[in-house]
């Protein structure tokens, strides 16, 4: 049904930290590989090894620079885009065949491949591109928040989290329910200062993000003063730096 | 936004279609028609809008489902089109069937015919009017860019002076709507700095690409076209679909032949005007790939 449910209960989604995102793209190969293994679902690749490859993706890493108006120093940062399991989902509603829906027991955003006819809409109807159409079986494909790894009763529980959770190697990706107060996602948010993206696209994503904290004039300072010309160093080296100036 | 063909031919083919037979359901409700053209325009209105949704279908990436797109009328203006569009052509066939056998038609029919094939054209710009994420699609003018499109392209046959109405309508409604896709985003709250979480003014530019190749996203919804090539196909659009028709019905009003021929041009001009409109408009994932 594509109606959007009152998700009261829980709302799991991802809280993803831009600070400490090191933009290593382990989070999109742990995820392509996750989401490929098994036999009824595939994220398909076409030329994968040839010119011109194309392929299925759950997960982007982009890479962007922002001027930091305190400093002007220009600063680099890595943005994992993946979807945002949004309360107003527009991709939901749009849907003609009921393929899309969101889960009442815990906000996740899901696609029935059953039912889904390939039209692409619900790919418009998202503002942050988190919807991919497979070429190969030609069904929507998008983040399902590992829901075959968070409820597996197989698998042990500290593997209980997505795949792109897991495998970050920064710890720059949490999971947990934004509706518990308590939950770690929720206290960090509170802490730090969770954002939505594109707000006024009035979706409600349930993903927060952490921004990069900003960095002040003093801690660019100590890095900017250390000049060519000057050094403070001692001993040998200090000696080898008074011979060759007199030069 | 990916301009494709199949879903030109759709709107073009199926806006045609539906106009005539909205143009002929008029015409019956006011009793100005005979009943063989009612037949044979209802039989055109009926072609033109059964070969656009047949194209719409080839857009389909997974068409075996597409049955199921009659099922959520409730939320979803694709579907809401899928049963409007075959309810309304139901009612053609019975009514174009009535009108043979009897020889001659009930007005009523007529009535219902215009608003429902009216009602179809509406539900198909509401697939693109609903969409936040493209702004120079997301406002009022789409719906009636695309209604008058329709009944000035279905008038240009059966009407003299009540076409040059309808067609001076989607001349005006025409450049408006390009005047406003101009500046789509500048009235909107959407930057790279919203998108990213940050505040709207913030200066990010992306300095890497998260993917070496094109991917479904960037083929779909960040199409580039030409600027130069954009404004000269709004020059032949609009003396294709507009000026040339409006001005040989001044000059030969009532002439049949000169009509075809005029709608022949219309519809050229109408599928420029639909590639523009999907080709010009930006949808805010570009912003993550500026």
């Amino acid at each position: 049904m594509t109606k959007l449910p009152k998700c009261e209960d829980k709302k799991l989604g991802l809280l993803i930290d831009l600070d400490t995102c090191v933009g290593c793209h382990g989070c999109v190969v742990s995820c392509k590989e996750w989401n490929s293994s098994g036999s009824e679902k595939q994220l398909s690749d076409i030329n994968s090894h040839q010119k011109d490859p194309v392929g299925t993706f759950l997960n982007r890493v982009h890479s962007y620079e922002r001027e930091n108006s305190c400093t002007n120093e220009t600063e680099t940062f890595y943005f994992p885009r993946s979807c945002l399991h949004c309360e107003d989902a527009p991709c939901v509603t749009v849907c003609p065949t009921g393929a899309s829906y969101k889960r009442e027991e815990d906000g996740i955003v899901l696609v029935n491949e059953d039912d889904c006819m390939g039209c692409g809409l619900c790919a418009w109807a998202c503002p942050y591109g988190a919807r991919e159409l497979d070429l190969v079986s030609g069904v929507m494909k998008k983040c399902t928040l590992c829901i075959d790894r968070i409820y597996s009763e197989e698998l042990p529980p500290e593997d209980r989290v997505p795949v792109c959770v897991k495998s970050c190697p920064t710890g720059a990706r949490a999971f947990g329910d934004f509706n518990d107060p308590n939950s770690d996602v929720s206290k960090k948010v509170k802490e730090r200062g969770g954002v939505d993206l594109m707000p006024e696209m009035q979706t409600k994503p349930v993903n927060k993000y952490l921004l990069p904290r900003i960095k002040s004039k003093d801690s660019v300072g100590s890095v900017g003063s250390v000049g060519e010309e000057e050094t403070d160093a001692t001993g040998l080296l200090g000696w080898v730096d008074r011979a060759l100036s007199k030069f | 936004m990916h301009p494709a063909p199949s879903i030109i031919l759709f709107t073009v083919l199926s806006g045609f279609g539906f106009g005539l037979i909205s143009i002929v359901g008029l015409l019956q409700f006011l009793s100005q028609i005979s009943a063989v053209n009612i037949i044979i325009f209802s039989l055109i209105g009926l072609i033109f809008s059964t070969v656009g949704l047949i194209s719409s279908f080839f857009h389909l990436a997974n068409k075996k489902n597409a049955i199921k797109s009659m099922s959520q009328w409730q939320t979803s203006w694709l579907s809401r089109e899928a049963i409007s569009s075959i309810f309304c052509l139901s009612v053609v066939v019975g009514n174009i069937g009535w009108v043979f056998i009897q020889n001659r038609y009930i007005n009523e029919v007529g009535i219902v015919l215009f608003l429902l094939s009216l009602f179809t054209i509406f539900t198909t710009s509401m697939i693109y009017a609903q969409l936040k994420t493209v702004p120079s699609w997301n406002n009022i003018l789409t719906p009636a860019l695309f209604i008058f499109a329709a009944l000035g392209g279905g008038s240009i046959l059966l009407m003299d002076y009540a076409s040059l109405v309808l067609l001076l309508i989607f001349g005006i409604l025409q450049v408006w709507f390009w005047y406003i896709a101009d500046q789509s985003f500048m009235y909107k709250e959407t930057t790279i700095g919203t998108a990213l979480g940050f505040s709207k003014n913030e200066n990010i530019r992306a300095f890497d690409v998260a993917h070496t190749n094109r991917n479904y996203l960037l083929n779909e919804m960040v199409y580039k076209v030409a600027r130069k090539h954009a404004i000269k196909i709004r020059y032949i659009s609009f003396f294709a679909a507009f000026v040339f028709p409006m001005s040989l019905t001044l000059i030969f009003p009532g002439n049949f032949s000169v009509s075809v021929f005029m709608l022949v041009f219309h519809l050229v001009g109408i599928y420029f005007s639909r590639w523009l409109f999907f080709a010009e408009a930006k949808h805010s994932v570009s912003f993550y790939y500026n």
